[in-house]
C-alpha cells in the first residue's frame, strides 16, 4: 500500500519534488561546484608562483580547495563519477599506502610524463589530487625527497590535474546533469528518483563521516588507529568534520522543507554535533588513543549516528524513500 | 500381453510419458523471493521482463531459490536463520512439500538439484557444534531428508553444481552464527572463508582459501561458467574503506584470481558483492552491492572494471542474451548491456537478494 500511496502523492504534487530539486540543485550543488572549481584554478595559480612547500600562500590556497572539495563531496554522483574523477581527486582512504609509493617513485625515477597534462591525467589515480599534494606539502619524507626540482613540477602537474579535472566536473553540472536533477529525462524518470538521490548524498555524507573520518581514527578501543585520521599531515582532520556538518546542513534542512519539527530536529542535531567538534581542542584526532580524551571523539560520533538515524527514520519516510531492503539486509 | 503398469513404466523409461514440463508453469524466465506492499512474503515466477507470472506465498522472509532440471517444481528457501524451504507447484502455486532441517540446524537460504533431478542439496548451519552442513533431500519422491554431510567450512552459503566434473562447489563464507544471538558474527577474528569442492557424497575435493591478509572477506555467492569456472562473491567484514576486492574467480587446481584489486571503484561496492552472475558468453561477470546502489561488470580475461551501473537497491542479478537482467529492492527490472541500462518491468514488489535464473 505504502508504494501505491507513494504514487499518488506524487501524482497529486509533482511540482513541489521538481521545485525541491531544482532548489537544491541551483543553491547548493552548482555553487557548491562552482566555488571547487574556483578555488582549484587559485590552486594552480599559487603553484605556478610559488611551488615551495612551506610556502604561506601555496599552503592557504591548497586549505581553501580542500575544503571546497570536501564541501561538496556529498555530491558523489553524475559529473564526480564520469572517468573516476572524484578518486582523481580524493584517492582516500588509501588503506594500502599506495599514495606515498607512487609520489616516492615518481620522485626516484624522476618520470617526465608530469609535465604534460594530458599524460597525467592518465597516471595513477593514487598520484594525484589532494591527498597526494598534501604529502608534497606536509609529509616531513615526501616533501624533502629527491630533488626540489622535480618535487616542484610534481607540485605543480597535481595543482594542474586538480584544476582541470574540477573544471570538468563544474562544467558538466552546468551543461548536463543540473537539467537531470531539476526535472526527471534522461538519468532519472520521476521526481522520486531525483529525491532519492538527493537523500543518498545526504546518508552517505554522513556515513562518510560516522564511519571514515572519525570510525577510522577510532577504531576499536584496544586498538585506537591515530595514523588513520583523515587529512592528519595538515592538521585538517577534525576542521574536516566540521566543513562536513556545514555542508550537510542544509541540505538535510533543504530536504525537510515545509517540516517544520523535522527541521527543527535537524538544527539541533547539527548544532550539537557542531558543539562537540568545536570543543574537541584535537585537531587530528590524536586523542583516539587516550581513554580520557578518546570518549570525546566517541561522544561526537555518536552526535552524528544521531543524525543518521533521524535522516533514515523520519526524512527519507517523510520524503517516501524507504531504506533500501536490500541494502539493509546483509546476506 | 504387457501389461499397462509395465507400458507405463516403458514409456516413462524411453522418456516418452505427457510429463509435466517448465513450459505448462507457463515458462517463467526467473524465480525471486519478495516483498509485497503489504509486507507479505513470496516466491514469484517472472517472465525475463520482470513481469509477474505467479506468486507463492512464503512464512517469512525468503532468500534464493532451486530450480529442479526437468519437472516445474521450484524451492524456495528462508533467509537465515529461517528454518522452511517450501517445494511449489510452479504450475499451481501448491505446496508440494515444506522442508525443515533437523533440530539444531537452519538454513542458510541456497541450495541445488542434482543434475539428474532426484536429490536436493541446501546449506545448514549445524549451530551447536558451529559446523556447516549440506543436507541431501529425497526429490524423486516425498523429498526425505536422505543424509547430510559436512560443507567443509563454517558458515556454507550459496551452492551450486560444477560443470567441469559431477559435484557441488560450497561457498563457505566463515562466519559462525548461533540463533541465540540471531545474526550476530561470533568468530570473525579467526573467520577463515573457503570455496569447497564436493563430490555428491560429500566427499571433499578441493579447498580454495584466500590470501591471509584477506580472510576476513567473506565467500558467499556463487556464478558458474559451463567451462567450470567458478565467480565468487565476497563481502568484507574488516573496516570501512579498506580498499578489497569484491569478485574473485576460481578454476579448481589452480589459485583464485580477485578482480580490479587496483582500482579504487572497489571502494564503490561499500565492501559488499549481493548477487553474481556471468554474462551469456562468459567474457564478463557482474557484481551487484545494494550498499554501493552499483552493479559492476568486470573483465574475465585480464580482470578490469569495465563498467558501473548505478541502481538504487539493486541485488539480483543474472545473464542476459545481451547482457545482464538486474533486480531491485524497489521492484524494478533492468536490462544492462556495454552501453547502459535499460528500464524493464516494474512490480508492485521488492525484489529480494537474488535472481534465479530457469534454463
Amino acid at each position: 500500500m505504502r508504494a501505491l500511496a507513494l504514487t499518488l502523492t506524487l501524482a497529486a504534487a509533482p511540482a513541489a519534488a521538481s521545485e525541491l530539486s531544482s532548489t537544491i540543485t541551483g543553491q547548493l550543488i552548482l555553487p557548491a561546484f562552482q566555488e571547487l572549481a574556483a578555488d582549484s584554478k587559485a590552486l594552480n595559480k599559487a603553484a605556478a608562483k610559488d611551488c615551495h612547500p612551506q610556502s604561506e600562500t601555496l599552503r592557504a590556497a591548497y586549505g581553501d580547495a580542500f575544503e571546497a572539495w570536501v564541501a561538496a563531496s556529498s555530491y558523489r554522483f553524475g559529473p564526480t563519477e564520469t572517468d573516476s574523477r572524484a578518486f582523481a581527486l580524493a584517492f582516500w582512504p588509501d588503506s594500502r599506502s599506495k599514495t606515498p609509493k607512487a609520489l616516492a617513485n615518481l620522485i626516484r625515477s624522476e618520470d617526465p610524463g608530469i609535465a604534460d597534462p594530458a599524460k597525467f591525467s592518465s597516471y595513477s589515480i593514487a598520484a594525484r589530487g589532494f591527498y597526494a599534494l598534501e604529502y608534497l606539502l606536509f609529509d616531513p619524507q615526501l616533501s624533502t625527497e629527491g630533488s626540489d626540482k622535480y618535487r616542484c613540477a610534481l607540485t605543480r602537474a597535481i595543482s594542474t590535474d586538480i584544476a582541470s579535472t574540477t573544471q570538468y566536473i563544474k562544467m558538466d553540472w552546468e551543461q548536463n546533469y543540473a537539467a537531470e536533477m531539476r526535472s526527471p529525462a534522461n538519468r532519472y524518470q520521476s521526481d522520486a528518483e531525483i529525491i532519492q538521490e538527493l537523500l543518498k548524498a545526504l546518508t552517505t555524507g554522513l556515513q562518510v563521516l560516522d564511519d571514515m573520518r572519525l570510525g577510522r581514527p577510532l577504531g576499536t578501543f584496544d586498538r585506537p588507529r591515530p595514523n588513520r585520521a583523515e587529512a592528519r599531515r595538515s592538521g585538517r582532520s577534525l576542521h574536516h568534520v566540521l566543513v562536513s556538518l556545514n555542508a550537510l546542513e542544509p541540505l538535510a534542512l533543504a530536504l525537510a522543507d515545509n517540516h517544520t519539527d523535522l527541521q527543527a530536529k535537524i538544527t539541533a542535531g547539527f548544532a550539537k554535533a557542531r558543539e562537540k567538534a568545536e570543543s574537541l581542542n584535537d585537531p587530528v584526532f590524536a586523542g583516539v588513543a587516550d581513554p580520557a580524551s578518546r570518549f570525546r571523539i566517541e561522544s561526537l560520533q555518536q552526535e552524528i549516528k544521531d543524525l543518521r538515524r533521524l535522516v533514515t527514520g523520519e526524512l527519507g519516510p517523510t520524503l517516501g524513500v524507504e531504506a533500501g531492503f536490500n541494502a539493509l539486509d546483509g546476506d | 500381453m504387457a501389461s499397462r503398469r509395465g507400458f507405463l513404466a516403458g514409456l516413462l523409461a524411453a522418456g516418452l510419458a505427457p510429463q509435466a514440463s517448465w513450459a505448462s508453469a507457463g515458462s517463467p524466465a526467473f524465480l525471486s523471493a519478495g516483498k509485497d506492499a503489504g509486507g507479505a512474503f513470496l516466491l514469484a515466477g517472472l517472465t525475463e521482463d520482470g513481469e509477474v507470472l505467479f506468486r507463492h506465498p512464503l512464512p517469512a522472509r525468503g532468500h534464493a531459490a532451486a530450480a529442479h532440471p526437468s519437472r516445474p517444481e521450484a524451492v524456495a528457501f528462508a533467509r537465515r536463520p529461517g528454518r522452511f524451504a517450501d517445494v511449489i507447484d510452479c504450475r499451481s502455486g501448491a505446496a508440494i512439500a515444506r522442508l525443515e532441517p533437523p533440530a539444531g540446524q537452519h538454513f542458510y537460504g541456497h541450495g541445488a538439484f542434482s543434475p539428474d533431478g532426484s536429490r536436493l542439496f541446501t546449506t545448514e548451519n549445524d549451530y551447536e557444534n558451529a559446523r556447516g552442513v549440506i543436507g541431501v533431500w529425497d526429490a524423486s519422491g516425498g523429498y526425505k531428508r536422505i543424509a547430510a554431510f559436512a560443507s567443509g567450512g563454517i558458515g556454507p552459503h550459496d551452492m551450486l553444481l560444477r560443470r567441469d566434473a559431477p559435484g557441488l562447489v560450497v561457498a563457505n563464507g566463515g562466519i559462525e552464527t548461533h540463533p541465540d544471538s540471531g545474526r550476530t558474527k561470533l568468530n570473525l577474528p579467526d573467520m577463515r572463508p573457503n570455496l569447497s569442492y564436493l563430490n555428491l557424497d560429500g566427499t571433499l575435493e578441493e579447498q580454495m582459501e584466500l590470501p591471509k591478509e584477506l580472510h576476513l572477506n567473506s565467500i558467499r555467492h556463487l556464478a558458474m561458467r559451463p567451462d567450470g569456472t567458478v565467480g565468487f562473491a565476497m563481502q568484507w567484514q574488516g573496516d570501512l574503506g579498506e580498499q578489497v576486492p569484491t569478485a574473485g574467480l576460481h578454476q579448481p587446481g589452480s589459485p583464485a584470481r580477485l578482480l580490479a584489486e587496483d582500482d579504487p571503484r572497489v571502494l564503490n561496492m561499500n565492501g559488499y558483492g549481493g548477487s553474481i552472475a556471468f554474462s551469456a558468453d562468459g567474457s564478463q561477470i557482474g557484481v551487484t552491492s545494494p550498499r554501493g546502489g552499483v552493479l559492476q561488470v568486470l573483465d574475465t580475461v585480464g580482470g578490469a572494471l569495465l563498467k558501473e551501473h548505478r541502481m538504487h537497491d539493486v541485488c539480483g542479478l543474472a545473464a542476459a542474451p545481451r547482457g545482464f537482467t538486474a533486480s531491485t529492492g524497489t521492484g524494478r527490472f533492468f536490462a544492462i548491456s556495454d552501453t547502459g541500462q535499460h528500464r524493464l518491468h516494474r512490480a508492485d514488489l521488492a525484489w529480494d537478494n537474488h535472481l534465479i535464473p530457469l534454463s
